[in-house]
Order: C-alpha cells, then sequence, then structure tokens
C-alpha cells in the first residue's frame, strides 16, 4: 500500500468571488514508503498548494488525501495528528523562528506533541546532528544565524518531530553549494535513519536528478508525468514546452547529439556524463 | 479566517461609480454621512433608497455588502435595543417589570440601526470602488491648500505613510498567513482552547511577524532613498486626475438628495 495517496484532489482559491482560481486540479498520485518524489513545475503550477494539502494546511474543495489508507479529513478534529506524521518545511525559515533560543525553537514541535521533557531533548539532539548544526550555536537567538544556518535550524525543527514523511519547498533556494550539499546530507541522512518518506519541490533540475527516485512534473494544476528520473528527463521537448528544462549536463548532451554526435543522452548528473564522456572518448569515438 | 476580512477591499469591477474621480468620491462620501445624520424619520427611507441605487450602480455583490454588515451586526443590535428601552414616549406596547417598550420607541430602534447600517454601506462602497492609492492620491490633492499654511510636506508623509500602510496591508496579511500555516505544520493549536492559551498561540505568531515587518521597513526606506526620495519636494505625477461630465452630474445628483433631506426635515418633521 503507498504511504501517501491523493485521490481527484482539487483545490480553489476564492470561490465564488471574481478572483477565483483553481490551483489544483483533479490531482491523482500515489508515493511509495521510503521513495524520494520531486515536485517540479513552473512558477503557479500549483505546488505551493499542492503541498498544504498533503499535510492538511489546506482542505481539499475536492478529492482525498489518504495517509497509509486512512482518510485524513475523516475527522477534521484530528487533522492535527496527521501534521505531526507528514512534516512540512516551509522555503522561508524566517516564517517560523521565533524563541529565545534555536534549541527551544526546535523543541516547538516536540512540545506541542505533549512528549516528556527526556525524549524532547533527545529528539532535539538527534534532530541537530542530522542537519549538522554546531553545539554553540544551540544557545543563539534563531535571527543571529546565518542564512544556511537558519534553514537547518528550521528543519531540524520538523524532523525533531519525526514525521513518517517531510514535503519540503524549496529547500536548497538561496544557499551556496556548501549549503545545499548540507541540506541534501541531511534529508538523506534523515530518510535512512527513520525509514522516512520525502518530497522536495524545487527548482533546480540538477538538485532532483541527483537525489530523487522519481519526479511528478506539475503543470496549471494538472500532473504531467509522474515516473522516474530518467524517464522524466527523457522529455526535453515536453518540459521546455511548459517552461521547464532538464539538468545542464544533460542539455549538453542534448547539443552535441544534435551536432551529429552518436551518444546517449540519458545522464543526468555531471559525474555520470563525465564517466560516459570520457569512456566513450577512451574507446575511439568521434564527438566532433 | 484571516483573509474574510474585506472592509476596506478594493473590488474590481467597471461600474459608473468606480470610474468616478476619486477627489469627487471622497468629498461625496463625507456629504453623505453628514446627510444621513441631518436627515430624521422621512428623509432616512429616501437616504435608504439612495443608497439601494449606489449599491446597484456599484455592481459589487449584495453577499460582499452583507459580510461586511455582519461584521457590526452586534453594534447594530445594540445600539437598536438600547434605543428601544429607553425611549418612554408614545403608546406603550410593553409595560414590565422594568421595561417599557412604546412604538416610538421601536421606531427610533430601527431608525438608528438603519442609520448605522447605511453609513457602512456608503463607506464601504467607497473603498470597495476605489483602490487604495487613488484614495490616498485623493486625499493628498484634497490638502493641497494646508500648504499656504506651510503643512505642504506634513500632508505629503502622512498621506505617504498612509499609502505605504495600505499597501502592505494585504502582504501583512499573506505573511501571517504564511507563519500561521508554519506553526500549524509544527503544531500550533490556535483554533482551540480557553482564552490564555489562545493568547499565548499568538506568541510564535506575532514574533516573526513583527521582526518580518521591521526589516521590511528598513529594505523599503533603502530602496526610495536609492531612488532619490526627498520627502516629494518638487514630485510631479505619472497620473493626472481630471473631473469628468459624469463627477459632475454625480455632485448635482447628491446636491438633489441633500437638499430633499432638508426639505423633507423642514416639512414633515
Amino acid at each position: 500500500m503507498p504511504i501517501l495517496k491523493t485521490e481527484n484532489l482539487t483545490y480553489t482559491y476564492a470561490p465564488a468571488t471574481p478572483f477565483k482560481h483553481t490551483a489544483v486540479n483533479n490531482i491523482s498520485f500515489s508515493v511509495e514508503k521510503g521513495e524520494i518524489t520531486g515536485i517540479i513545475g513552473h512558477t503557479g503550477s500549483g505546488k505551493s498548494t499542492l503541498l498544504q494539502l498533503l499535510n492538511g494546511l489546506l482542505k481539499p474543495t475536492d478529492g482525498k488525501v489518504y495517509f497509509n489508507g486512512n482518510d485524513i479529513w475523516q475527522d477534521p478534529k484530528k487533522i492535527g495528528l496527521y501534521r505531526f506524521k507528514i512534516g512540512l518545511v516551509f522555503q522561508y525559515p524566517e516564517y517560523q523562528l521565533f524563541e529565545e533560543t534555536v534549541k527551544e525553537d526546535i523543541a516547538y514541535g516536540p512540545k506541542n506533541m505533549k512528549l516528556s521533557p527526556e525524549e524532547i531533548e533527545q529528539r532535539v539532539n538527534e534532530a541537530v546532528s542530522i542537519v549538522g548544526l554546531k553545539e554553540h550555536l544551540l544557545e543563539k537567538s534563531p535571527f543571529d544565524l546565518s542564512g544556511g544556518e537558519k534553514r537547518r535550524a528550521a528543519i531540524a525543527g520538523i524532523m525533531a518531530m519525526k514525521p513518517e514523511i517531510i514535503v519540503f519547498d524549496e529547500p536548497t533556494a538561496g544557499l551556496d553549494p556548501i549549503g545545499r550539499e548540507t541540506v541534501f546530507e541531511a534529508i538523506k541522512k534523515y530518510r535512512r535513519d527513520n525509514d522516512a518518506t520525502i518530497i522536495i519541490v524545487s527548482h533546480s533540475m540538477e538538485d532532483m536528478a541527483s537525489i530523487c527516485d522519481k519526479i511528478i512534473v506539475l503543470n496549471d494544476g494538472n500532473v504531467v508525468m509522474h515516473d522516474s528520473v530518467a524517464e522524466v528527463f527523457k522529455n526535453a521537448d515536453k518540459l521546455k514546452k511548459i517552461g521547464l528544462n532538464v539538468p545542464i549536463v544533460t542539455d549538453v548532451l542534448l547539443t552535441l547529439k544534435e551536432m551529429g554526435a552518436d551518444i546517449s543522452v540519458e545522464h543526468f548528473t555531471v559525474r555520470s556524463a563525465a564517466d560516459f564522456l570520457i569512456s566513450k572518448i577512451k574507446g575511439g569515438a568521434h564527438l566532433d | 479566517m484571516i483573509s474574510d476580512i474585506t472592509f476596506g477591499q478594493y473590488f474590481p469591477s467597471n461600474s459608473v461609480i468606480h470610474r468616478l474621480d476619486p477627489r469627487i468620491k471622497f468629498l461625496l462620501l463625507i456629504f453623505i454621512i453628514v446627510f444621513i445624520f441631518i436627515g430624521n424619520m422621512y428623509g432616512i427611507g429616501l437616504s435608504l433608497l439612495f443608497s439601494i441605487v449606489i449599491m446597484i450602480l456599484s455592481k459589487i455583490p449584495l453577499k460582499v455588502y452583507l459580510k461586511n454588515l455582519k461584521v457590526i451586526l452586534p453594534i447594530i443590535i445594540f445600539t437598536g435595543l438600547i434605543n428601544m428601552l429607553y425611549v418612554k414616549t408614545g403608546t406603550i406596547l410593553v409595560d414590565w417589570w422594568k421595561i417599557t417598550i412604546t412604538v416610538d420607541g421601536i421606531y427610533k430602534a430601527i431608525f438608528m440601526a438603519v442609520r448605522i447600517a447605511l453609513l457602512i454601506i456608503i463607506s464601504s462602497t467607497l473603498t470597495y470602488t476605489t483602490t487604495p492609492n487613488d484614495l490616498t492620491d485623493a486625499i493628498e490633492r484634497l490638502c493641497k491648500p494646508l500648504k499656504f499654511i506651510g503643512l505642504g510636506t506634513v500632508v505629503h508623509m502622512l498621506t505617504m505613510m498612509m499609502t505605504i500602510a495600505l499597501r502592505f496591508i494585504p502582504t501583512l496579511i499573506e505573511e501571517t498567513q504564511k507563519i500561521m500555516n508554519a506553526q500549524k505544520a509544527r503544531g500550533a493549536d490556535i483554533e482551540s482552547g480557553g482564552l490564555i492559551s489562545r493568547v499565548k498561540a499568538l506568541v510564535p505568531i506575532l514574533i516573526p511577524l513583527i521582526i518580518l515587518s521591521v526589516r521590511r521597513a528598513y529594505d523599503l526606506a533603502e530602496a526610495m532613498e536609492c531612488r532619490c526620495y526627498n520627502g516629494g519636494v518638487g514630485k510631479q505625477r505619472m497620473k493626472q486626475l481630471h473631473l469628468r461630465f459624469s463627477d459632475f452630474f454625480a455632485l448635482f445628483v447628491c446636491l438633489i438628495w441633500g437638499g430633499l433631506i432638508i426639505l423633507i426635515k423642514i416639512f414633515l418633521g
């Protein structure tokens, strides 16, 4: 059974006004336990709305979200429980950091779960070590941290609740390459340690190619594709038509192929493309 | 929810009222409010009719108006009740314990309730049909004569502050919503619990909101300075306002209505 499933999910903003807008339109898909699923789509394709529907922050206008086979809105009073099981990390850490110290802020979620102080302490330490925040930062005010540290503190705040699924909205936007790497390492480590399922929204096709197992492509509130990374990035034309792109290396390979080189274009990370090209050249192929 | 508050929100449409000059609209609002207050019991009937015509002309759904009225319904009911209980003249309908209700009292209650409702309807018509920018623009221009007594920059400062405040209300609402979502995702419970726990639940929302606002204020000030903002000295306007026939016509209609209100007061008082 898939851990997360949506059925004809629809959400309309401001119904019955001139501002009426259907952001998510009749979406059905399922995510298996342990997978890392990427969601890509142009600005305004309904990504953010979809994320908020997945963990019950928005109530669908129509359709259902199933977690482990249970409709999360079956009893609206219990929606809070599902928010602990399906964590959502927002793009801007500034929207959630508020406590006096970083440590207390990370403990905010577990505290709301009414856990014992020992349990909270243990979970906070665990989350901090996963995201790799340095010990001396914990007693600082969250507002004194750097951008990357704030981001990691915010992520730790969700990880401390130990959700079975974590949904990330642009977890690496605005970070430098090292900060980006740290965040992805943290996400992978959390998944390994907790046997968790991950959903990531990102604009960076390179990041998506390197970390995801499957990719969902959204356009105008509809699912256009939902397949493995290789299958999705094969469709460069289709992606470009809806304002998206393939990873830059894949684009380079595509151009080479157009110029007449006899190569495969199914390489989506710099590493794999480089290895492939080197072996091709050593094998005596002509790339000119 | 927060986004349900429509008071003072522009409602796009292309009605006669939307197209009126904002200065005229602003002056007429004051004029109409004054005359609603001057009007007596019969006058209020005429005002009601007049307001209904304005509502129809504004092409704004009745539902939107009613939503606004719902917010102040408690005030309307309270005022009505007080008036009903304190007027002791006229035919007595109920006389029980300390409560006396008279026919005059009931008339008075209805009169006051309708008057408050009309005030709200008329003022919301202005904000529904005029963008906040047009509105502050109109205020600034109407205050122009103040520069002859040396208050030119003060007027500009005040209207600039108003423009900025109005401009950022939707941003703040949106931001509050986002912060609420971020905290709800961490299990914050804002909608249930007693008074104290609800107030406590506001802390995680207010702190990020205030910090973001202060930072935005600095950013905005810097951005304005970078574009050589100097407090409006010698500023020219991109959008010029011109009075048109329809503006004079609206003025004319309102004057006739005002005249009728006064005539009614004199001859039917």
